[in-house]
């Protein structure tokens, strides 16, 4: 589903963010990025929607050479990706519904679509009732929930993950990540970068260790260290 | 695809309330300068009212009297050309006394008094005479030597009638057009701050949407239809503005003593259509300039 060829990413002329990072990640997997602040893991994100390119290497993803896609192209790549991210990105002027009606309104989704599936996903985590609430009424948990809905209501095959529970207290953690969990076991694959020890440490799924830009470990059930 | 263009327009209105200030000040800045177009287009027609019998280069008129004889008109049209180093004489033109009506219903456009009292009976017919010598004291002394032939009624020079107006008219011009065109570029920049400005206020919203897979043209659409608004709303303002100017030096130089010349400074009310049109032609264009540059330079989040 996803593949990385000795891709090499620099910022400016100095700073290496990834250095000749290969790794493979099989459709329906759940792998975990980890490594200290600034390793490299959001900007192996940031090269798999291709908000970022690579200087070499290539980065390949539902078959499709990422490098190689024009740029008109890359909206219909990013249709098939969630994001999910540590400050959620929810606009504030929007309600939960709007919220999560907007990412399909503007990839073109008719209205009997969007009002169809909406309820479902909010339905699926576990907002129902809560449509009409603006984001600031929620707590953070609820809405990284909003989050974690936007990405899926257009039922991705790959959702990438940014620190979802960076700003969450443990226990909001645990339940996001069960989220996650179930969103997976629909087949879809979760790519997720993290420094959360526990998160990673009660999952026991593929990990794949950062440090400088460089990939140190690479093993499947593993835990943070 | 109707979901598609409701979401535009709707994105397109919500928008271009929610930046009242900046919004009104791109619409004032494109309806002056607009304006200033409109003006300087129906100020040079107004002067070719007084310039057209002189147009291509023609520095003397011959009238000749309505009763004139076939006669007396060769004869003048033989002096004319026996004189060929100071006149052109394969550029003479002589109007008959029904062109010449025709010629004068545009002299006289702002004038019916004066019009009225012309017909094609009683009109003079004319020579019209381009000079090859550079030296207008030698046209100035062949006019003293038509005039003194039977049938003329007067001889015109463009030395005295023309040479002012023309230079005036050049000048109106100049002028004009370079406020205009500052202007028009002042209105393009400003309908450009203030996508740019709406652009920036819905950053996050514009990055949820290339992250969720919209299209640049999905994006970029409801911001160059709002520039395109404020300019075309400029356009219709300042074609209020044009028609009511029109009416008002219309009715004014309307008072005016007949024959002066002033009152043939109006233009006919088809032309004032035709010149509203383009400014709105040109008022959408700037709008959709200004705010395409703003929407292709602002849209990398």
């Amino acid at each position: 589903m996803i593949r990385l060829e000795n891709v090499t990413k620099r910022y400016g002329s100095e700073t290496v963010a990834v250095r000749d990072a290969s790794f493979d990640v099989a459709k329906g997997d759940f792998v975990f990025l980890v490594g200290p602040s600034g390793s490299g893991k959001s900007t192996i994100l940031r090269l798999i929607n291709r908000q970022e390119r690579p200087e070499r290497g290539d980065v390949w993803v539902a078959g499709q050479n990422v490098n190689d896609l024009p740029d008109s192209r890359v909206p219909f790549l990013r249709r098939n990706m969630g994001n999910v991210f540590q400050d959620y990105k929810l606009l504030t002027g929007k309600t939960v519904f709007e919220n999560i009606a907007f990412a399909l309104e503007v990839i073109g989704k008719p209205r009997h679509v969007i009002a169809r599936q909406v309820p479902i996903v909010l339905d699926l985590v576990g907002l129902a009732g809560k449509e009409d609430r603006f984001p600031n009424q929620l707590s953070g948990g609820e809405q990284q929930r909003v989050s974690i809905a936007r990405a899926f209501v257009n039922r991705p095959l790959i959702l990438l993950a940014d620190e979802p529970t960076g700003n969450l207290d443990p226990a909001t953690g645990e339940g996001i990540m069960s989220l996650l969990d179930e969103i997976n076991q629909t087949g879809t694959t979760v790519v997720m970068a993290t420094h959360d020890h526990r998160v990673v440490n009660a999952m026991r799924r593929r990990v794949i260790q950062m440090d400088r830009g460089v990939i140190v470990r690479d093993q499947e059930r593993g835990v943070y260290e | 695809m109707i979901a598609r263009i409701a979401y535009a327009f709707r994105e397109m209105w919500a928008s271009f309330r929610r930046n009242l200030t900046l919004t009104a000040a791109a619409i004032l800045t494109s309806a002056i300068a607009l304006l200033l177009v409109g003006t300087t287009l129906l100020i040079q027609r107004a002067f070719e009212n007084l310039l057209v019998q002189w147009k291509g280069d023609v520095a003397m008129i011959v009238f000749v009297r309505s009763d004139a004889s076939p006669e007396q008109i060769a004869l003048i049209d033989e002096s004319i050309r026996s004189a060929p180093t100071i006149i052109n004489v394969d550029k003479l033109e002589y109007l008959d006394k029904a062109q010449t009506y025709e010629e004068a219903k545009r002299i006289f456009v702002g004038d019916p008094v004066t019009l009225s009292l012309l017909t094609p009976e009683n009109i003079p017919s004319e020579f019209k005479v381009v000079p090859i010598t550079q030296d207008p004291a030698l046209v100035r002394s062949l006019s003293e030597q038509y005039r003194s032939l039977p049938g003329v009624e007067d001889v015109a020079l463009a030395e005295d009638e023309f040479q002012v107006i023309s230079t005036l008219s050049k000048f109106v011009r100049t002028v004009t057009l370079v406020m205009s065109l500052v202007l028009l570029m002042v209105a393009v920049g400003l309908i450009w701050n203030t996508i740019r400005t709406a652009m920036f206020a819905r950053r996050r919203e514009i990055e949820v949407m290339k992250l969720v897979g919209a299209t640049n043209w999905f994006i970029r659409i409801p911001f160059m239809l709002e520039g395109l608004l404020q300019g075309l709303i400029g356009a219709v303002v300042s074609c209020g503005g044009l028609w009511v100017l029109n009416s008002a030096w219309t009715n004014g130089v309307a008072g005016f003593k007949p024959g002066t010349g002033i009152s043939s400074l109006v233009v006919p009310s088809g032309y004032l259509s035709g010149v509203m049109f383009v400014i709105l032609m040109i008022g959408a264009l700037a709008g959709a300039i200004g705010s395409a540059i703003a929407a292709s330079r602002f849209l990398d989040v």
